[in-house]
C-alpha cells in the first residue's frame, strides 16, 4: 500500500499549520469505536502490521481512550499543553506529575503505578533498559503519522538499543524532546582581545591544549578576588567528556562488559583527568574552592565574569546579556588528538514505561509532545535542535549571531557523532560526584591527584558491582 | 457519696452497680484524650516504619523490586568500615555545637526584649521573624549575595579596609561559620516565637507577689521566670538537639551548582544527612541509607532519653505536685 | 535630688541603649532580606557580578508579573491557604487534646512510654517511611488527593503534641483539683481551663502549621500531580529556563509574594493572642 507518500504529504503539511489542525488530523486519524470495546478494525488510517513480526503488540484495533500520567517537568509540559491535548482527544485524560524528585518515580513505582510517559536523559537508558522498564515502541514510530523515523535526527539513536550495552541502533524506546551537540564553547572575543589573544575563529577547532593556556591568559585576579575566569564546564558532565574524548580514538572509560572503570590503568585516562584538574588547579575555572559566583558558570558567562563557556547550541538563547553584548561567539567544539566529535551528552526526552496499562493512549500523548504543536513550539525557541530534521529549518537566525551560531551548529551536526554509551549498572551521577568529592580534598592538599583517581576509581567500581549484583539476579 | 480520691478498691453504689476506681477512671480518660494520636499511629504509621526498617536489610535502590536481596546487618557493619560516616558525624556533632546554644540563648534573649512593654514591640517582633518566614531557596539565594568568595557583600566589605581585595570561602573554606549565620538567621524567629509564647504563659501574679516581695528584676527572673520556663527551655532544647542533627537542605543548597545533582558540600559541612543523601540519591543505594538513618535514629534517640532523664532535675513541672 | 536623677538617667540610659540592640539586631536581619528584594528586580546575570553592585542597573518590575504569569500562582497559593488554614486549626485542636492527656495524667501507666514513642516519630527522618507510607496510601486511592494530611492534621503532630504538654505542664495542680471539686469532667477541664489559657501556645502552633503547608515541598512533591498541587512546588519547580536552569530573579519575586501574607498574618496575630495573660482560677 502507498502508505508512505501518503504520510509524507500530510506530515509536511501539517507542520505549516496550527495546532487546531494536528488535532483535527489526529482526530481524523483514527475514528473512535465507540461501542464496542472487543477488538475492531481501525479505519484504512492505520497502515499494515510491519512485516517483521514484534516482540511488542502494535497498535491494537480499540477505541484510544485512557489516563495518562506523565511524569515531566513543570515548565516543560505545561497546563495549556495539556488542555490543548484534551481538547483534540476527548477520550483521553492526561495528568502530569512534576518529576524532578526521583523519589517519586521510586515511590510509584513501588506502589505499582509508574507513571506512563517518563521523561529523563539518555545516560539513564542503558540501566533502565537491562531492569526491564522500558516499552519497545517501534511499532508505534512505524505505525506513526506524524513521525517518519528516517526524520530522526541521529542524536535520537541515544533512545535506539539492541540490548543495554548497545545503544545506538535497534529497538526505538523512545525520542529527544530536542537536543544540541554538548561541546561547543561560546567565548567572549571583547576578553580575548583585552588579552591580548588573537580573537576566537570559528572556523578552526581548538584543541584541549590552546584551551588551557587561552585560559590562563583570560583569567584575571585582583587581589584574592577572582574577577574573571577563563573557561567553565558543567562538572556533572565530566565523565561524559571523558567519555567523548577517549571515543576519538576509540578508547573507552570502562573495560569491556562495562564492569570496571579504567583510570589508574589508562595513560589516556589519565592524561584528560589531569587535563581537566589542572584547570582547576590553576583556578581558570570554578571548583569546590573556587564556586562559580553566580551559581553557574553560564550565568558568569553572560555577566561577563566568565570568558569561554562549554555548552551546547542551546546555550545561544541566552547567551547574550548586556554586559557581553557583540562580544560573543560560539565556537566548535574542541579536540584532544585532531579528531572532531561533538555528541549531545543528555539527549533529553522521554519513554513509555513497560507496566504501562494504556499504551496506545501514552502513545498519543507521547506523540504531541514529541512531534506535534509544542516540538514546533520549542524548534522556534532557539533552545535546542529539534529531535525532527524537518524541523531543524524553524530554528530561528534572525540576528547576527543566531546566524553565526546556525553556521558552526552546521558543521557539529554534520559530524552525525554516534552516542555514547554509557554504563548500565551505575547511575548519572556517581562519577561526577566522586570526582567532586574528591577534588575538593585533592585541592585541599589531603591527597594526591594519583590516590583522587585511585579513589575515584574504587567508589564506580563498587557502585557497578552493586549495580550488576542489582540488575542480573 | 464516694469520694474517689483515695480509695483503690472496687465499690459499689447505691444502686448495686460496679463503678470504677479512681485510678481506671484516669487511666481511661488518659487513653482516651491520646487516642486520635495512637489510632493514627497504629493505622498509618506502623506500617511505614516497619518497612522501612526492612529496607535497611536489603539493597533496594529504588527500583530493583524484582531483584532486591536481603543483606540482613551487612548496610549496618559497612557503616563501620564507611570513612565517610565517622567524619560526618564529626562535622555534625560540631555543627550541633555551633549553632544549638547560641540559637537557644539568642532566641530567649530576643524573646524576654520583646516581652516587655517596648514602643514598637510588634513590629520588633516581625522584623524578628521575617527570616523564619523566608522559604529556604530564597533565603540560601540572598545569604550568597552576602557570602559568595569574589563577589559578595561580606567580603566586599572587608576589602575595603584591606589594601588587596580579599575572597575568604565563606561557603567553601569557612562553611561551618557561614552556614551557622544562615541557619541562625532563619532559627531566631521560630525560638523567640515559642519563648514569647511560654513567657506569656507565666501568670503576673506570681511576678508582682515576688516583686512586693522585695524581689529586683533579676531576682524575679531568676526565681519566677526562668524556673516557670524550664518546661520551653526543655523543648526547645529537644527540638534544637534533633534539627541540628538533621540538618540536610542547607548545606545542599548551598552547594547546589546550576542544576547539578552531582555537587558536593565542601568538606566543613559535609553533614551525616548529606553522606545519607549522597548514598541513596547518587550511588542509589537506598537500603544503605536507610541503614544509617536508623543509626542515627538511634543515636538521637538516646540523646534525647538523656535529655529526658535530665528532666526531673531541672525541669519544673505543676502537673506533678500530686501523690506520686 | 540625686539619686532621683540618677535613676531618671539610669533608665534612660538603658533604654536607649535597649532601642540601639533591637534596632541593631533588627537591620542584621533584615540585610539579607534587602538583598533579597533588590535581587529580586535584577536581571539574572546581574544576581552576583563584577562590578559589584548592589542595585540593579535597570529594575526589571516585570518580574513580579512574570510569577503570576508564568505559573497559575494565585489559584495554587490559595488552594495552598485554604490547606493550610484548616489543617492547622485541626491539627492544633487534636494535639492540644493529646498533649493535655500526656501532661496532666503523668500517673497513668504507660504514659511515660507512649509520650517516648511520640517523641521517637518526632525523631525518625522523613525519608525513611516515605515510600512505604506513599504505598500505603496509594492503596487506599488516596494519593493526588488532600487526605494525607487531613489524616495527619487528625491524628495530631508530634511537635505540636510535644509544645502543648509541656505548656500544661506548667499549670498548678489546684486548677485541676478544684474543678473537679466544682464536679467537672476532664473534658470540661481541659476545654474550659486548659484551653483558653493556652491562646499563646494556639497560636504559635497555628502559626507553625500553616508555615508548614504553605512552604513545603516534599509532601506534595510526593502526592500531588501538577494539578493540585501546592504553593512549595511552584516555587520550587516551576521558575526555570528551558534548560532547566533557576531563574534566580523571578524565583525571588515569587518568595516575595510568598511571604507577603504571612508577615501580614504575623503582625496582627501576634498583637491579639501573644498579649493573652493567664489570670483566672488562682485566686481562691
Amino acid at each position: 500500500m502507498d502508505e508512505k507518500p501518503l504520510k509524507k504529504l500530510s506530515r509536511r503539511d501539517m507542520l505549516k499549520l496550527s495546532g487546531t489542525f494536528f488535532g483535527g488530523a489526529l482526530l481524523a486519524g483514527c475514528a473512535p469505536a465507540t461501542e464496542a470495546p472487543a477488538p475492531v478494525v481501525q479505519p484504512t488510517e492505520k497502515p499494515a502490521e510491519p512485516t517483521a513480526a514484534p516482540v511488542t503488540e502494535a497498535p491494537v484495533a480499540k477505541p484510544v481512550s485512557g489516563h495518562v500520567v506523565v511524569m515531566h517537568l513543570l515548565h516543560e509540559f505545561t497546563e495549556d499543553h495539556v488542555a490543548a491535548f484534551q481538547e483534540a482527544n476527548p477520550d483521553i485524560t492526561v495528568e502530569v506529575v512534576d518529576g524532578q524528585d526521583a523519589t517519586r518515580f521510586f515511590a510509584m513505582y513501588a506502589a505499582g503505578s509508574p507513571p506512563d510517559v517518563y521523561r529523563l536523559q539518555a545516560p539513564s537508558i542503558p540501566g533502565l533498559l537491562a531492569r526491564k522498564l522500558l516499552l519497545d515502541l517501534t511499532p508505534y514510530f512505524e505505525a506513526s503519522q506524524l513521525i517518519d523515523i528516517a526524520d530522526l535526527a541521529p542524536a535520537n539513536d541515544y533512545y535506539k538499543a539492541e540490548s543495554p550495552l548497545e545503544i545506538g541502533t535497534g529497538k526505538i524506546y523512545g525520542m529527544c524532546k530536542d537536543f544540541s551537540p554538548d561541546c561547543t564553547v561560546f567565548a567572549n572575543t571583547a576578553h580575548f582581545e583585552k588579552a591580548g589573544l588573537p580573537a576566537p575563529d570559528d572556523t578552526k577547532t581548538m584543541s584541549y591544549t590552546e584551551i588551557m593556556d587561552a585560559a590562563k591568559k583570560l583569567t584575571v585576579f585582583e587581589g584574592e578576588r577572582m574577577v574573571q575566569y577563563g573557561y567553565g564546564y558543567d562538572a556533572a558532565w565530566i565523565d561524559r567528556f571523558w567519555m567523548n574524548i577517549l571515543a576519538e580514538t576509540g578508547g573507552s572509560l570502562y573495560a569491556a562488559g562495562y564492569e570496571k572503570i579504567n583510570l589508574t590503568g589508562s595513560e589516556d585516562a589519565k592524561a584528560v583527568a589531569k587535563w581537566f584538574y589542572d584547570l582547576a588547579v590553576e583556578q581558570v575555572t570554578p571548583s569546590p574552592k573556587n564556586p562559580s559566583p553566580a551559581g553557574w558558570f553560564g550565568n558568569d558567562f553572560v555577566g561577563a565574569t566568565a570568558s569561554m563557556a562549554q555548552y551546547g547550541f542551546w546555550f545561544s538563547a541566552m547567551a547574550i546579556g548586556d554586559a557581553n553584548k557583540d562580544a560573543v561567539v560560539m565556537l566548535p567544539g574542541p579536540t584532544w588528538t585532531g579528531e572532531r566529535r561533538d555528541p549531545t551528552v543528555t539527549a533529553t526526552g522521554a519513554i513509555m514505561t513497560s507496566a504501562t496499562q494504556v499504551p496506545d493512549a501514552a502513545w498519543k500523548v507521547f506523540e504531541y509532545y514529541h512531534a506535534g504543536q509544542p516540538s514546533i513550539e520549542r524548534a522556534g525557541s532557539g533552545w535546542g535542535v529539534p529531535a525532527l530534521k524537518s524541523q531543524w529549518s524553524l530554528i530561528p537566525q534572525g540576528t547576527d549571531f543566531q546566524k553565526q551560531a546556525y553556521k558552526v551548529l552546521q558543521g557539529e551536526l554534520e559530524l552525525n557523532t554516534p552516542p555514547l554509551q554509557f554504563n548500565p549498572f551505575i547511575g548519572e551521577t556517581v562519577v561526577s560526584n566522586a570526582w567532586n568529592l574528591y577534588l575538593d580534598q585533592a585541592l585541599s592538599g589531603t591527597i594526591t591527584f594519583d590516590e583522587m583517581l585511585t579513589n575515584i576509581e574504587n567508589d564506580t567500581n563498587i557502585a557497578i558491582k552493586e549495580g550488576i549484583d542489582r540488575i542480573i539476579p | 457519696m464516694e469520694t474517689g480520691v483515695t480509695t483503690k478498691q472496687l465499690e459499689q453504689n447505691e444502686s448495686g452497680k460496679r463503678t470504677l476506681t479512681r485510678n481506671q477512671r484516669r487511666t481511661f480518660t488518659f487513653y482516651l484524650f491520646v487516642s486520635p494520636w495512637l489510632i493514627g499511629f497504629v493505622l498509618l504509621g506502623v506500617f511505614p516504619l516497619l518497612v522501612g526498617l526492612l529496607t535497611s536489610f536489603t539493597n533496594y535502590d529504588g527500583l530493583n523490586l524484582a531483584t532486591v536481596k536481603f543483606v540482613g546487618l551487612g548496610n549496618y557493619a559497612r557503616a563501620f568500615e564507611d570513612p565517610d560516616v565517622s567524619f560526618s558525624l564529626v562535622r555534625t556533632i560540631l555543627w550541633g555545637l555551633a549553632n544549638l546554644p547560641l540559637w537557644l540563648v539568642l532566641s530567649f534573649l530576643l524573646a524576654l526584649i520583646l516581652n516587655q512593654d517596648v514602643k514598637g514591640r510588634g513590629l520588633f517582633r516581625t522584623i524578628f521573624y521575617l527570616p523564619s518566614l523566608i522559604p529556604i531557596t530564597a533565603a540560601v539565594t540572598a545569604w550568597r549575595i552576602i557570602l559568595e568568595k569574589n563577589f559578595g557583600m561580606f567580603n566586599a566589605s572587608i576589602s575595603l579596609f584591606t589594601p588587596e581585595p580579599v575572597a575568604i570561602g565563606w561557603l567553601s573554606d569557612y562553611s561551618l561559620p557561614g552556614m551557622t549565620s544562615i541557619s541562625i538567621w532563619g532559627g531566631l524567629g521560630i525560638g523567640m516565637v515559642i519563648f514569647l509564647a511560654g513567657l506569656q504563659g507565666i501568670p503576673e501574679e506570681l511576678k508582682e507577689a515576688a516583686q512586693i516581695d522585695g524581689a529586683n528584676s533579676w531576682q524575679v527572673f531568676r526565681h519566677v521566670t526562668l524556673p516557670l520556663m524550664t518546661p520551653v527551655i526543655f523543648f526547645q532544647l529537644v527540638l534544637g538537639l534533633i534539627g541540628s542533627f538533621q540538618q540536610l537542605n542547607l548545606p545542599l543548597l548551598v552547594t547546589k551548582v546550576g542544576i547539578a545533582a552531582s555537587s558536593v558540600p565542601p568538606r566543613p559541612i559535609y553533614l551525616y544527612m548529606i553522606h545519607t543523601y549522597q548514598q541513596i540519591f547518587t550511588n542509589g543505594r537506598y537500603g544503605y541509607g536507610t541503614a544509617l538513618l536508623w543509626m542515627l535514629f538511634i543515636g538521637i534517640l538516646i540523646l534525647t532519653w538523656i535529655v529526658f532523664w535530665s528532666e526531673k532535675y531541672w525541669v519544673y513541672s505543676g502537673a506533678s505536685e500530686r501523690d506520686n | 535630688m540625686d539619686a532621683q536623677q540618677k535613676g531618671f538617667i539610669m533608665k534612660r540610659v538603658t533604654r536607649f541603649s535597649g532601642y540601639s540592640l533591637l534596632i541593631l539586631t533588627s537591620l542584621i536581619l533584615i540585610a539579607p532580606v534587602f538583598f533579597m528584594v533588590v535581587s529580586s528586580l535584577k536581571v539574572d546575570a546581574e544576581y552576583l557580578t563584577y562590578p559589584i553592585r548592589v542595585f540593579p542597573t535597570t529594575p526589571q518590575w516585570q518580574n513580579y508579573q512574570l510569577v503570576f504569569t508564568m505559573t497559575p500562582f494565585a489559584k495554587v497559593a490559595l488552594r495552598t491557604a485554604l490547606l493550610a488554614i484548616s489543617t492547622a486549626a485541626l491539627s492544633a485542636f487534636i494535639s492540644s487534646m493529646v498533649g493535655f492527656g500526656f501532661a496532666r495524667y503523668n500517673d497513668v501507666k504507660g504514659n511515660k512510654q507512649l509520650f517516648g514513642l511520640v517523641i521517637a516519630m518526632l525523631i525518625v527522618p522523613f525519608i525513611v517511611i516515605l515510600i512505604p507510607q506513599f504505598i500505603l496510601y496509594a492503596r487506599l486511592k488516596l494519593t493526588n488527593t488532600y487526605w494525607p494530611w487531613i489524616l495527619g492534621a487528625l491524628a495530631g503532630s508530634p511537635y505540636n503534641i510535644f509544645m502543648f504538654r509541656q505548656f500544661f505542664l506548667g499549670f498548678p495542680k489546684e486548677l485541676e483539683d478544684a474543678a473537679e471539686i466544682d464536679g467537672c469532667s476532664p473534658f470540661q477541664i481541659y476545654w474550659k481551663i486548659f484551653l483558653p489559657n493556652a491562646r499563646p501556645v494556639i497560636a504559635t502552633v497555628m502559626i507553625f502549621g500553616f508555615m508548614n503547608v504553605w512552604g513545603d515541598y516534599l509532601m506534595p512533591s510526593i502526592y500531588l500531580n501538577a494539578s493540585k498541587t501546592l504553593l512549595g512546588v511552584t516555587l520550587a519547580a516551576a521558575f526555570k529556563n528551558p534548560q532547566g536552569f533557576d531563574l534566580k530573579a523571578i524565583s525571588l519575586a515569587a518568595s516575595v509574594i510568598y511571604i507577603l501574607p504571612m508577615i501580614i498574618v504575623f503582625f496582627f496575630g501576634q498583637k491579639h493572642i501573644l498579649k493573652g495573660v493567664v489570670t483566672s482560677g488562682l485566686k481562691g
